[in-house]
């Protein structure tokens, strides 16, 4: 009698996060350790989000992973640091409906299957690899019993990419950059959830760009290797803004959440430009953007805008609330209006109801748009962004029930 | 009988310098006193120069001056400075075949005319003020019989424009960031002249842009004000550099001369960029790689 196989599947669903004090540069290449502590928020995952599903089968002969339908080698050290961290905390499983049982010492005899997918574009600059490894690591821990919490989770998302271990939790989040040699204090927590804040929206300028982007791993090691104001922001600069933007997003600060968002966003830049070689990750339009916000902030006398930007030129706009939001969506549709062949459906994505607010529902109506009174001589340039995403910040990680949405077949564990 | 007047006039051309250890921020305002010590390289003149006439004469009503052309004020505080400090230093001038004599005193109640022009557009930002203030000083002292040399009158010139000092000399020249508080001591000293390293070429890319600059005085103000990184870059980066260029320019050691003015060109940028709010002097075709 053939021996009926099992397949044990699990499904999970994380949030990417953008860092709102920055994270650059390492002291331990191997464990990824930072050099400073940084803070982030947390978006959405109703519009950017990763979805992994893990199975565990003896049928399965190795590991094998999918990332957006595509099969990719699971041999790199970060993907072996996971999934060898989750393998040594894994507990017994027992699903008697299915008739497994999986003892303790079973799990490292058995091999998994992963399959992937970013709902939003790798190539756009989206911490794609925060957002996967979170989920990697949530999902094999759910799916092995692991009894750590999402603060011990992140430890060893970490280890696959340093700002994936902040997509364990959702509102604002800190990681500590810690003492330990071995990198076990050097975890996410969650300073405050995303309904403390929840007044602020998130407008992400997508920005097209030529340029293929220095990689962030070989960047911030340049930049630890030749920047001479790396050390000093490192030492000095960062633990005050960091004591500083906790106090600010406690107390739902904005002019102070703003002023240091910016702030610290230019001077990360500002250190990727003391880098040898120099690395620009900002382009023109992104210089624009920021000199429209800089513009409007002077002008209403209180920041309405904060905007942060990571290794790339995808601007991450927040807003002070739901009108700012909507005033700035009518600026940045009037300086970056959609080339002549774009679909607004298109152009502006997430929460479209952002653009009904606005007045806005069809191309002449983004025509029509007046000139940001501020900007003397307003341009408009078509075509310099690639489209908007409109969010709020977001929950942590979750794992969907729902079998319909698991990416892996229930019986052969392959990709759907 | 009417008095015949007389008109003395001096003539004189300028360089202008491009720094490559980067002067960004005062300590003092009105002095225009720097927070670190620059060095440039002078450029040839044949090239790139201002051009400025200087005179003087019983029948001019008051001081008066063309640039490019055009009558621009003179009332402006930098104007001021640089004609008080040379008027206070002027001596006796006897000129025999044109009849002139002028004592020492009579110099406060004389006025001047002053008509420069740049050969090199403004616009450009090829640092037309360093050029525009080392001339005038210049001329101004050779017309009025100073005695001061070059690195005196770089001290004045400082007051027009602090990178106007450095144009005083030929080669490459170090602005000393000085430690007194009247910044007697912050002038310029050539290190070299044009000779020690002549095999060198400058190309200059003069970049089209549809954008407004902020100015310099601006921009290293605010930059003074809110840099978190300035300080440090001027205490800590700058004296080494400064050193390190010094030895390089001596040794005509290209490697290291080129690793360090690009690396102090890219931290001058970086401390514009980390000023509130950010300035962005570079451009895409400033930084195309590909």
């Amino acid at each position: 009698m053939a021996e009926k196989t099992w397949v044990r599947m699990v499904t999970a669903q994380t949030p990417t996060n953008i860092a709102v004090i920055k994270y650059w540069g390492k002291r331990d290449e191997t464990l990824i350790l930072p050099v400073n502590d940084s803070i982030s928020v947390t978006l959405d995952p109703a519009h950017l989000c990763t979805i992994t599903t893990v199975a565990v089968s003896p049928s399965f002969d190795q590991d094998r992973m999918w990332l957006n339908g595509k099969e990719i080698s699971l041999s790199g050290g970060r993907y072996q640091n996971c999934l060898r961290e989750i393998r040594a905390r894994a507990c017994e499983v027992e699903d008697k409906e299915k008739g497994i049982k999986i003892a303790k010492n079973d799990w490292e005899k058995l091999h998994v299957h992963v399959a992937s997918y970013n709902n939003f574009p790798t190539a756009a600059g989206l911490a794609s690899s925060a957002a996967g490894f979170a989920c990697l690591v949530f999902a094999l821990a759910k799916l092995m019993k692991a009894k750590e919490d999402n603060s011990e989770l992140s430890a060893i998302a970490r280890q696959g990419s340093g700002s994936a271990c902040r997509s364990l939790f959702g509102g604002f989040v800190k990681w500590i950059m810690g003492k330990a040699e071995d990198g076990s204090d050097s975890l996410a927590v969650q300073l405050v959830d995303e309904k403390h804040w929840d007044e602020l929206v998130i407008i992400i300028a997508v920005v097209s760009s030529r340029q293929k982007e220095t990689s962030s791993t070989t960047g911030m090691r340049d930049s630890v290797e030749t920047s001479l104001l790396l050390q000093h922001r490192a030492k000095e600069v960062v633990p005050k803004r960091i004591k500083q933007m906790e106090e600010a997003i406690k107390n739902r600060d904005f002019g102070s959440f703003a002023q240091l968002t910016c702030a610290d966003s230019n001077q990360f830049h500002a250190v990727c430009l003391d880098t040898c070689p120099p690395i620009f990750y900002m382009n023109d339009t992104s210089h624009r953007i920021i000199s429209c916000v800089e513009k409007w902030n002077c002008s209403e006398g209180t920041p309405q805008v904060a905007y942060t930007f990571d290794a790339g030129p995808n601007a991450v706009l927040i807003a002070h609330n739901r009108k700012a939001a909507t005033q700035l969506i009518q600026k940045l549709l009037f300086c970056f209006p959609p080339s002549s062949d774009a679909d607004l459906n298109s152009y502006v994505i997430g929460d479209k109801s952002i653009l009904k607010d606005a007045g806005i529902e069809d191309i002449e109506d983004v025509e029509a748009l007046p000139p940001p009174p501020e900007i003397k001589d307003a341009q408009r340039c078509k075509g310099d962004v690639s489209y908007f995403i409109c969010t709020k910040p977001g929950r942590g990680p979750d794992l969907l029930s729902d079998e319909s949405l698991a990416l892996l077949h229930p019986e052969t564990g392959l990709p759907k | 009988m009417e008095e015949k007047t007389w008109v003395r006039m001096v003539t004189a051309q300028t360089p202008t310098n491009i720094a490559v250890i980067k002067y960004w921020g005062k300590r003092d305002e009105t002095l225009i006193l720097p927070v670190n010590d620059s060095i440039s390289v002078t450029l040839d003149p044949a090239h790139l120069c201002t051009t400025t006439t200087v005179a003087v004469s019983p029948s001019f009503d008051q001081d008066r001056m063309w640039l490019n052309g055009k009558e621009i004020s003179l009332s402006g505080g930098r104007y001021q400075n640089c004609l008080r400090e040379i008027r206070a230093r002027a001596c006796d001038v006897q000129d025999e075949e044109k009849g002139i004599k002028i004592a020492k005193k009579d110099w406060e109640k004389m006025h001047v005319h002053v008509a420069s022009y740049n050969n090199f557009p403004t616009a450009a930002g090829l640092a037309s003020s360093a050029a525009g203030f080392a001339c005038l000083v210049f001329a101004l002292a050779k017309l009025m019989n100073a005695k001061e040399d070059n690195s005196e009158l770089s001290a004045i010139a400082r007051q027009g424009s602090g990178s106007a000092c450095r144009s005083l000399f030929g080669g490459f020249v170090k602005w000393n960031m000085g430690k007194a508080e009247d910044g007697s001591d912050s002038l310029a000293v050539q290190l070299v002249d044009e000779k020690h390293w002549d095999e060198l070429v400058i190309i200059i890319a003069v970049v089209s842009s549809r954008q407004k600059e902020t100015s310099s005085t601006t921009g290293m103000r605010d930059s003074v004000e809110t840099s978190l990184l300035l300080e440090h870059r001027a205490k800590e980066v700058v004296p080494k550099r400064t050193k390190q260029m010094e030895e390089a320019i001596k040794n005509r050691d290209f490697g290291s001369f080129a690793q360090l003015a690009c690396a102090d060109s890219n931290q001058f940028h970086a401390v514009c960029l980390d000023t509130c709010p950010p300035i962005f002097y570079m451009n895409d075709t400033s930084h195309r790689q590909d």
